[in-house]
């Protein structure tokens, strides 16, 4: 087992079990924690798969700013009193054998299907399909901003947007009247 | 021996772990965090997919540009899902807020005005 | 010829007279009462208000006020409407004479099938085509001289027995409605135009029974009002209709026309199936046997008795119930080319209803109920005409013996009422009760010379007019061998004559009268009893002489019979040397002789006393005193069977109908209110829902590609 797999089993381990923490665990604050643990894993497995862009922007957005944001939130609505701050639905039964199934029909599908993609290649051959000199950071930078070849300039703008509405609207929603 | 199968099955685990969430937790909050798993759930698949099946592409149109070249389509689409789940848990947490304030609960359980 | 083609004023006369009261004279009668309340008593005897007032009891007048309400004198409008209905029915009833004389010269203009004198197209929808045609041939116009001279006579009869009543202009325009509908019969040249008339015959019937609408009924006397009794004879009659529309119905499909021509001609064309026409033609006898009060449609006829008298003899004795006799006759050919089956049960049932309502006459103590049942066992006389004639008489013997019957069963009903009215004005109540009756000869000789006539015509007297027709028909029922018929009539023949005398005696007669008990004797009723006025006595008299000489037409049979088949004429010498005609004579006098001996030397009381010791005859008087008790029958069926079957058509319909209806809409709401628990209003709720049916779609699509795929 190389460096690669065994990395990706950690991380892929902990990162399970940190979702089961933040499904399971009755403190909410704890759930809270334990996404971070989710989160920050998540970051590692970008790295492996050669995006440290990505890996680096889900620290900072995700953990940096979302966390903060459900910390507070958690915060402003405490319900004094209650030990049990994340009580589960009576219906959970139902909804695991859901879970399961959809999970089940994902993973066979995937795994058996003859029309997906021949995923045989193994991460050392996918590697070496990119091009030997490309910088991540830059080549997204030049995917996404570049106004005379192939980019995603259009989008780019258009999230812009829903950021400006998302940080209006989230003021207007949460102000006090 | 790392294959792309490898990501997309803790991808799809992670999802169910997340829906599980979503589905049966009392706590509004608590199914806000369900939402963001089953989000880096589908970013994780998102980029597995850009990673093992690159494309090297020539260009499909027949003027201008000949070679697009490398194109990482699975992280840009990354990139925008982590925007957007960021937009979309400030707005769905300043909600949470509101009615917080005008309820007193976050429960989802108690939020039924729309039945029967 | 413009004699013959002009008769169609005969049939529209009495149409004018009922639209002239209705519309004219009655109006004015009822606008010229007084509005208020007369309450004085001018007349010794009828102290009630007119109009529809229920005013002060004036009791101690009888408990007949608001049965039959009288004014204290008739308006001139209201006489006028008398005067309107007599005479134009005068003018008819010469006519149809002058008709009548002009048709038996050979050298008359008049088809024996007959001219058409009124025909109007209906509806034409080719090929078939309906018209409204009437038509005048010898056998309408021996059947119009009995209706319009009947008809007059009971017309100018009315004028006395209905003196200040309430309704005396009403009473007119309902005989003059029923003249037309009998001449509409009279004259039909088609089923649809006959069975126009017929219906129409009933509705006149019905108003005329019902005339004294407020009447109570009398269950001690075993009497229904006259409300229940019009509508048990509209009933009736229309159960026999049923019969009678499926029959002509089966013509009609059959030949495609409705004229009783042109289906003789289809028939004779094309040779139908004579067991076909024997189907038919029996339905269509359905239609006589409700018309006729035959068996077992006969209950409405003693009933129909409630109507007042000259209603009576007008419909229920000479014409409305004639009219099935008067079909059958028409419809002779039809019944000729049919199956032998078919005049087998006209001639049995005519033989059976004689013989019961003959039995049942024995012992009736109401004075028209004896005389109703009279007139249901001569009906049955003419149906054994009409079956046992054969193609040599033709319709002859049945139509001859109608043609004497309406004479003397008008006179028979005529006295009778002319007996009731003066037992009303004595007793100043109404009395029909037998037994309350004695000894009124001296008192009213001319209604009683003239009642002795028709009891002899009736009888078969040797040289009464009866005694022809009567003794035709047996004789022709021997000879063709139809041996219980022919006994049926025989005995038949004997108890008629035995149950007329002994109404004649009871009423006029009694122990220690004139000629043993015949004339006069004592009075079991109390009061003064005057003979009538002369309104109703002139009736009598002229009706006693055909009474007497009609049987003397011995042409009939050739004159009536229109279908161009050569017929024999009533043979009165063969008649005469017959001797068992003079067995048939002998057990006539034989009926009269017993009655005599009995009734005549017997009081009253003790033969009652006697009857009730004897277990036997008691029983046997029980039995026909309740008509055989089909009477009960009939009401038990009414209210048990039909009744029942509506009670649980009705059951059905509210909680098997009612109740799937209901039950759906029941099973829709509560499947609602079960149903609408889904909807919770959580969003996790909704989620499994949605997550739910993603993993089985997925399933269901895994599992679609991969065995399908392959």
């Amino acid at each position: 087992m190389d460096l690669a797999t065994l990395l990706f089993w950690i991380f892929a381990v902990i990162l399970v079990v940190a979702a089961l923490l933040v499904v399971g665990l009755r403190n909410i604050v704890h759930s809270a924690l334990a996404l971070v643990v989710v989160f920050a894993m998540a970051a590692g497995i970008y790295t492996l798969l050669n995006a440290e862009f990505i890996a680096i922007v889900q620290i900072l957005i995700y953990v940096g700013a979302v966390t903060i944001l459900i910390l507070f939130a958690l915060m402003l609505t405490r319900i004094a009193g209650l030990t049990r701050t994340n009580p589960t639905n009576r219906l959970w039964p139902i909804a695991a054998i859901i879970c399961i199934l959809v999970g089940g029909t994902i993973i066979y599908a995937v795994t058996t299907s003859s029309r997906a993609i021949q995923n045989t290649m193994t991460a050392a051959q996918a590697a070496s399909q990119v091009p030997a000199n490309i910088n991540n950071v830059v080549r997204i930078g030049q995917l996404l901003y570049s106004p005379t070849s192939y980019s995603y300039v259009l989008p780019f703008e258009i999230a812009s947007l829903v950021l400006l509405v998302a940080i209006v609207g989230a003021i207007i929603i949460g102000r006090e009247d | 021996m790392l294959t792309l199968n490898h990501f997309l099955i803790l991808g799809a685990v992670l999802f169910c772990i997340g829906l599980y969430g979503a589905i049966t937790k009392h706590n509004a909050i608590a199914v806000l965090m369900g939402i963001e798993i089953m989000l880096n759930a589908v970013n994780i698949t998102m980029v597995g997919f850009s990673f093992f099946n690159h494309v090297n592409a020539p260009s499909q149109f027949g003027f201008g540009v000949t070679n697009l070249g490398t194109l990482l389509t699975g992280q840009i689409f990354a990139i925008f899902i982590i925007t957007v789940a960021a937009a979309e848990a400030a707005v769905a947490l300043a909600m949470v807020i509101a009615i917080y304030r005008k309820r007193d609960t976050v429960d989802v359980g108690e939020i039924d005005m729309m039945k029967w | 010829m413009a004699l013959y083609e002009n008769s169609w004023l005969i049939l529209f006369a009495p149409l004018l007279s009922f639209a002239v009261i209705i519309f004219g004279t009655r109006v004015g009668d009822m606008l010229s009462r007084p509005r208020v309340e007369a309450s004085t008593p001018h007349e010794p005897h009828h102290a009630v208000e007119a109009h529809d007032s229920h005013g002060e009891d004036h009791g101690g007048h009888g408990e007949d006020d608001d049965d039959d309400p009288k004014v204290p004198s008739l308006s001139a409008w209201a006489k006028i409407s008398a005067y309107v209905s007599i005479l134009i029915m005068a003018v008819a009833c010469i006519y149809s004479w002058v008709l009548l004389i002009s048709s038996m010269v050979p050298s008359s203009p008049l088809p024996t099938e007959g001219i058409t004198v009124f025909s109007y197209t209906w509806l034409n929808v080719s090929p078939l085509s309906y018209t409204i045609a009437f038509h005048v041939d010898r056998l309408a116009i021996a059947m119009l001289v009995v209706v319009t001279t009947i008809s007059l006579l009971v017309q100018f009869y009315s004028q006395g027995y209905m003196e200040n009543s309430a309704g005396y202009a009403r009473f007119y325009s309902y005989l003059s409605l029923f003249a037309f509908s009998m001449l509409v019969i009279v004259f039909a040249q088609n089923f649809l135009v006959m069975f126009v008339g017929w219906e129409l015959v009933g509705l006149s019937s019905y108003l005329l029974i019902g005339f004294w609408i407020n009447k109570r009924s009398k269950p001690e006397e075993q009497r229904p009002s006259p409300a229940e009794a019009n509508l048990q004879a509209f009933i009736m009659n229309r159960i026999g209709d049923v019969g009678f529309i499926l029959g002509i119905m089966i013509l009609f499909v059959n030949t495609g026309t409705f004229e009783f021509s042109g289906i003789e001609q289809h028939i004779t064309q094309y040779h139908t199936s004579p067991a076909l026409l024997g189907v038919a033609m029996i339905l269509i006898f359905c239609g006589a046997v409700g018309k006729s009060a035959q068996l077992p449609l006969h209950t409405w006829l003693p009933s129909a008795m409630e109507g007042p008298t000259p209603v009576s003899a007008l419909i229920h004795a000479a014409t409305m119930v004639a009219a099935g006799v008067y079909m059958v006759a028409r419809t002779f050919p039809l019944f000729a080319d049919a199956s032998p089956v078919a005049f087998q049960v006209v001639a049995w049932i005519g033989a059976l209803t004689a013989f019961f309502a003959a039995t049942i006459a024995l012992v009736q103590s109401d004075f028209k109920r004896v005389l109703a049942f009279s007139t249901i066992s001569q009906l049955g006389y003419m149906f054994v005409g009409l079956g046992v004639a054969g193609s040599e008489y033709g319709v002859g013997p049945g139509m001859f013996h109608l043609f004497t019957h309406a004479f003397f069963k008008a006179l028979l009903f005529l006295g009778a009422g002319s007996v009731l009215h003066g037992l009303h004005h004595a007793m100043h109540k109404e009395v029909q009760d037998m037994r309350l009756m004695g000894g009124l000869a001296s008192k009213m000789p001319i209604t009683a010379a003239t009642w002795l006539i028709a009891v002899l015509a009736i009888s078969g007297f040797p040289f009464f007019s009866g005694f022809y027709s009567k003794e035709e028909i047996i004789g022709l029922a021997l000879e063709h061998h139809d041996i219980v018929i022919y006994l049926l009539t025989l005995v038949t023949a004997g108890l008629t004559a035995f149950y007329m005398l002994r109404a004649f005696i009871q009423a006029f007669g009694g122990k220690g009268g004139k000629f043993m008990g015949l004339w006069g004797g004592p009075y079991r009723g109390t009061g003064e009893v005057h003979e009538s006025p002369w309104t109703m006595t002139i009736p009598l008299i002229l009706l006693s002489i055909p009474a007497i000489f009609a049987g003397y037409w011995f042409g009939f049979y050739s004159y009536v019979n229109v279908t161009a088949e050569h017929v024999l004429n009533l043979n009165v010498g063969a008649l005469l040397a017959d001797p068992l005609t003079w067995l048939g004579v002998v057990v006539s006098l034989a009926g009269l002789g017993v009655a005599w001996g009995i009734y005549g030397r017997v009081e009253l009381a003790k033969i009652h006393a006697v009857v009730e010791s004897n277990a036997f005859l008691r029983t046997l008087h029980r039995i026909l005193y309740n008509r055989y008790y089909v009477d009960t029958l009939y009401n038990w069926i009414a209210v048990y069977v039909v009744l029942g079957i509506a009670n649980l058509a009705q059951a059905f319909d509210q909680y098997i109908v009612d109740g799937i209806v209901n039950g759906v809409a029941r099973i829709i709401t509560s499947a609602g209110s079960d149903v609408r628990h889904v909807e919770t209003g959580r969003v996790q709720s909704y989620m499994i829902g949605f997550f739910g049916g993603v993993a089985v779609l997925a399933i269901v699509a895994i599992v679609l590609i991969t065995t399908v795929g392959k």
